[in-house]
């Protein structure tokens, strides 16, 4: 499903994120990968969700190479992940209903889908109630909520996950990563970057540690 | 990956195991009704923001509504002028004043000799007596004109010139001039002659008019764009998100789009309106004039033909300008925190 061969990405500051990473991941895994502050958990999530380009090596996703796809590919290619960043991204000037909703216009579907498939997200992330609060109103946990909500509303193939965890208490984040469980046990490829060892041992799923890289 | 999503039916988990992916086709995505909700949320969403940004939507749409208004009541100046003067082209007359002394026999004879010339249509003899009694007609002089003695009016022919020979401008002044020169005729006066340089002002004028009027509407593109690019600066946080999430350019300018087609269609509506409601007050003062002419010429107002040029003009530019103030924005490079 994703192939790393040989990537290396040095940021245009001067830094090394990632060097000479080769790694397999099936259809359908769902994968952690950890490794202290700096050691490129953020750059290798965003390789693949093309927020970054590799400086080295290439890169595959169902078979296809990502510097294959054409700039107007790109936005058809992103549709099929769901990502989740460490700070959420909302639009503080919509309610959690419409921040959720954002995936499915851009894809272009009926208002009646849209609500369905909403309440259905956010009854899964446990926000029913709060549809028609603005985020200022929510607590941070909340809020990563909503962006996780917002990822996994369109369906996606792969979900990606960076630090998802972070500004939760332990039985929430713990919660959360069940949730993700879930989308995985219905197929979706997940990877999720946390440093939380102790949370990421007890989901018993294949682990990746990342060192900094020394130069 | 690269081909179709795959998607799974929610709830329908079978424990641990794993299955693959099943495929079927991308309902929402490419398809024509994609497309129109894709619209359709565009067009909720921009008149939404027009709605909730009251302030500096009045004052963009009263900006452009006061920008378009001004070409338009010039052109309908124009229109107005042009019918007053379409109204006598067709019928050039040439007036001959007789001299004070030359009695009514000898005007019907000159009369009847002109009328020989194959230059000559028709010619019509309007008596002193005749034209007192019109004057007073018209006017509503007839008070004073009591007052006078004796008729100060001399008699006149009105001749109506053969246009296959006197077609031609210099022609026709040539013929006035060989009138002129005959002895009972005081002075000849064409009648087309103010009608030409009003025309030839009017062409000027014309010109002017549209000068003021690509003035202006490159004003309104300004405008426009500049009310868009606001909005554009206001809204990076959420372009980027979206863009985050797989939006495409077109998703992203659709919005915007539409906001400009929204300002140029209202702003053109407003100034129908104030172009109509400045009209309303000139009506009855025209109407008196024209009365005073003895003319019955009334004010055009616009046109619905008019009326239509002038929205779609006006929401063109919206378009125009909401299209240039979002491509410069998306020509700039994609920024990934």
């Amino acid at each position: 499903m994703i192939e790393f061969r040989g990537i290396s990405k040095r940021y245009a500051a001067g830094q090394l994120a990632l060097y000479n990473v080769n790694l397999k991941i099936q259809a359908g895994e769902m994968i952690f990968i950890t490794g202290n502050s700096g050691a490129g958990k953020s750059t290798l999530l965003k390789l693949i969700a093309l927020l970054e380009r590799p400086s080295k090596g290439e890169l595959l996703v169902g078979g296809t190479p990502l510097n294959k796809l054409s700039r107007h590919q790109v936005p058809a290619y992103r549709r099929r992940i769901g990502f989740i960043f460490q700070d959420p991204h909302l639009l503080y000037d919509r309610t959690v209903f419409e921040n959720v909703a954002i995936p499915l216009l851009i894809s272009g579907m009926g208002l009646v889908e849209i609500r369905r498939r909403v309440n259905a997200a956010l009854d899964k992330v446990g926000l029913m109630h709060k549809a028609g609060s603005y985020p200022l109103m929510l607590s941070a946990g909340e809020r990563q909520r909503v962006g996780i909500a917002r990822a996994v509303v369109n369906r996606p193939t792969i979900i990606l996950a960076d630090e998802p965890t972070g500004n939760l208490d332990p039985a929430l984040a713990q919660d959360i990563m069940y949730t993700f469980a879930q989308f995985n046990e219905l197929g979706t490829t997940v990877l999720i970057a946390s440093h939380d060892h102790m949370l990421v041992e007890r989901m018993k799923k294949r682990i990746i540690v990342l060192q900094k890289v020394e130069e | 990956m690269a081909g179709n999503k795959p998607s799974r039916k929610p709830a329908s988990s079978s424990g641990s195991t794993r299955r693959p992916p099943r495929r079927r086709p991308q309902p929402h995505q490419r398809s024509f009704s994609g497309w129109i909700n894709q619209h359709k949320h565009a067009i909720r969403f921009s008149l939404k923001r027009l709605w909730f940004n009251p302030v500096s939507t009045w004052i963009t749409l009263a900006a452009i509504a006061i920008a378009l208004s001004l070409p338009a009541s010039l052109s309908l100046l124009l229109t107005n002028m042009q019918t007053l003067t379409d109204d006598k082209r067709e019928v050039p007359t040439i007036t001959a004043f007789m001299k004070e002394n030359i009695s009514e026999q000898q005007t019907k004879d000159r009369a009847e000799l002109l009328q020989e010339l194959s230059e000559i249509a028709n010619v019509q003899v309007v008596t002193r007596d005749q034209a007192l009694a019109d004057f007073k007609n018209i006017t509503g002089f007839a008070e004073t004109l009591e007052t006078l003695d004796e008729n100060p009016l001399p008699h006149v022919l009105i001749l109506t010139p053969n246009l296959e020979r006197l077609g031609d401008d210099k022609v026709l002044q040539a013929f006035a001039d060989r009138l002129k020169s005959y002895p009972e005729i005081d002075s000849v006066q064409i009648d087309v002659e103010w009608i030409q340089r009003l025309r030839a002002i009017l062409r000027i004028a014309d010109h002017v008019v549209l000068v003021v009027a690509v003035l202006l509407g490159l004003t309104v593109l300004l405008v426009i764009g500049n009310t868009i690019r606001l909005d554009i600066e206001n809204r990076k946080e959420e372009i980027t998100v979206t863009r985050l999430i797989g939006a495409t350019n077109s998703y992203i300018r659709r919005p915007f789009i539409y906001g400009g087609l929204w300002l140029g269609l209202f702003g053109g509506t407003f100034s129908l309106i104030i172009v109509n409601i400045a009209l309303l007050f000139l009506v009855s003062p025209v109407q008196q004039l024209a009365s005073l002419y003895g003319s019955n010429f009334t004010l055009s107002g616009v046109n619905p033909l008019m009326s239509l040029q002038i929205l779609a003009v006006s929401a063109l530019l919206g378009i125009i300008g909401a299209w240039l103030a979002v491509g410069r924005f998306l020509w700039r490079d994609e920024v990934v925190d």
